[in-house]
């Protein structure tokens, strides 16, 4: 199985730093989810993987080579990094099979993709006729050409109408059950926690987590309860002795930081505060991301209090 | 992956953009189609004392833009919202991938310039009556086999050229004012302007070639500026972010 490995890369575009000292590790046998916003250096970070930019210094290895050293490229790797990349004047059939001759993949295999990737049946047409949708799709279809282990798409979701985003983040979940390694880049969150299993964050080019993504919404955000009671001044009385403060957050429902559904309910019942609805109030992919670059921006605000001189050097 | 499989892919790829079609179609037509015009135009006076062999290739100036205008919109297809991404994706290779590009780019010019010369010159010559001149002429094969590869040698200055400024309106920008005017512009003020790319390869369409390149060293010189085009291409594609 192989394993994508980025190590101490760096890249500098002038005096950008597009991508800072990133180190981490892309696993066969789950959607890695590539987040951060735009300009973060994601899609800078894809182009190094594949040796289509220059790492400044640092590496980035496929299966422990750089890829420009691949012997059968397409069937190592598929990647859609931009779905304009398709020349307009060609029909869809042509611009695969000028991709998958390359590497010796025959024209069965062409016509599958397509089938699989939902535009056979446009096939014939020329890519400038393609929506913006049609032609992420056959972006898809061309990653998927070799039948590769390794697969790399950034925002393959753009331009794609719901059912066509339920596809991708379906045939993302199955390429993982098969084995592969996936990376997919995103800018929305709430999408990401549909398809990934573990994350990479980046910030301004630099690391900010790369942990499954059960762990990242665990360390994003305090436990919360939410719950409907017919007593909540009696409920607020009891639990201001444990220093819990309940918030009303809606009309008749009450918001509890700091604590989960099972010491409430515990509390209640031995009060005999009646509750109408009780629960763990889940975090979402946004809440967790919000809170981690809030502290980063706070470290990063100590860190030049502390040293005033670095701006110096 | 082998460079068989790399060949026959750019060969899609060429073939299957229809402007790029266009232009090496256009080669052909438009060096016939001046060569038939210039001779049907010409009156016997213009015609007399001419250089016979020469005159038949007047169009060859014609051909010779269309000529690069292939070489440089074959190769500049390549960098339409980063193509050349996906393409380096499918061939890591760098330089198999140029290689293949510019062997092929090279081949169906060639070909392309071989029909042409031939074809204009013979369907020139058939509108000259009692003035026509038939391959035995003296320097006549000479001329057409030479001129082909000439048409062949400009695409290729194109494409180098397209590598390295990733845009065939600038290239073409360049090339044509440049080898419409620079010839004009420095004919006779000294021995240099012989050793242009356009003036050293068209020595040997000349029945006498004149100064001091001769008919196939004249195409050895636009050979190198070929070869020196193609390097600089090179260079870009494999030192640059793609």
């Amino acid at each position: 199985m192989t394993t994508i490995q980025v190590h101490r890369l760096t890249k500098q575009f002038g005096s950008r730093r597009a991508v800072d000292n990133l180190t981490f590790h892309v696993r066969p046998g789950r959607v890695t989810g590539f987040l951060g916003p735009n300009g973060a250096g994601k899609s800078t970070t894809m182009r190094l993987i594949l040796g289509l930019d220059r790492p400044t210094s640092g590496t980035a290895t496929i299966g422990g080579r750089p890829y420009a050293a691949a012997d059968h490229p397409l069937h190592e790797v598929g990647a859609l990094l931009d779905a304009q990349a398709a020349h307009g004047s060609r029909s869809a059939r042509n611009h695969l099979r000028a991709l998958a001759t390359s590497n010796g993949i025959g024209a069965r295999r062409i016509e599958e993709v397509l089938e699989e990737a939902g535009i056979a049946q446009d096939a014939g047409r020329r890519v400038k006729t393609f929506s913006l949708g049609m032609r992420q799709r056959l972006g898809i279809a061309a990653a998927l050409l070799g039948d590769p282990g390794v697969v790399l798409l950034d925002e393959p979701s753009n331009g794609l109408a719901p059912e066509g985003i339920i596809w991708i983040r379906e045939l993302m979940k199955r390429l993982a059950r098969e084995g592969r390694t996936v990376l997919v880049s995103s800018h929305l969150m709430n999408e990401t926690s549909s398809f990934a299993n573990h994350l990479v964050v980046l910030g301004r080019g630099r690391l900010l987590a790369d942990m499954p993504m059960r762990d990242f919404l665990d360390t994003g955000n305090q436990p919360r309860v939410s719950l409907r009671t017919t007593e909540p001044d009696r409920l607020r009385t009891i639990l201001a002795r444990t220093g819990l403060t309940p918030v009303r957050s809606d009309e008749d429902r009450w918001s509890v930081e700091g604590t989960t559904a099972e010491q409430i309910g515990a509390t209640a019942a031995r009060e005999g505060i009646p509750l109408l609805e009780l629960s763990d109030e889940q975090t979402t992919l946004e809440d967790a991301y919000l809170a981690l670059t809030a502290r980063e921006i706070e470290e990063e605000s100590t860190a030049s209090t502390t040293s005033p001189t670095s701006q110096e050097t | 992956m082998t460079p068989t499989a790399v060949l026959h892919s750019e060969w899609i790829k060429i073939t299957s953009v229809r402007s790029v079609r266009g232009s090496l179609l256009a080669i052909l037509l438009s060096t016939v189609g001046f060569t038939l015009l210039a001779f049907a135009t010409m009156s016997e006076s213009d015609r007399a004392g001419n250089d016979l062999l020469a005159g038949a290739f007047t169009a060859l100036n014609f051909g010779q833009l269309a000529a690069l205008a292939f070489g440089a919109t074959a190769m500049s297809s390549e960098y339409h919202n980063g193509a050349l991404r996906l393409s380096l994706i499918a061939v890591p290779r760098r330089g198999l991938f140029y290689a293949a590009k510019t062997a092929v780019i090279g081949a169906l010019a060639l070909t392309i310039g071989w029909v042409t010369t031939f074809t204009a010159f013979l369907a020139g010559q058939a509108l000259r009556g009692d003035q026509a001149i038939g391959l035995d002429h003296p320097g006549a094969v000479r001329a057409c086999m030479g001129a082909g590869l000439y048409l062949a040698l400009m695409a290729l200055i194109a494409t180098g050229l397209t590598a390295l400024l990733r845009s065939a309106v600038a290239v073409l920008g360049i090339l044509i004012p440049f080898t419409l005017l620079a010839s004009f512009i420095f004919v006779d003020v000294s021995g240099v302007a012989q050793f242009l790319p356009d003036r050293a390869g068209q020595q040997l369409i000349h029945q006498n070639p004149t100064g001091s390149l001769g008919a196939w060293t004249g195409l050895g010189v636009t050979a190198l500026w070929a070869a020196l085009f193609l390097l600089i291409g090179w260079w870009s594609i494999r030192r640059r972010d793609a």
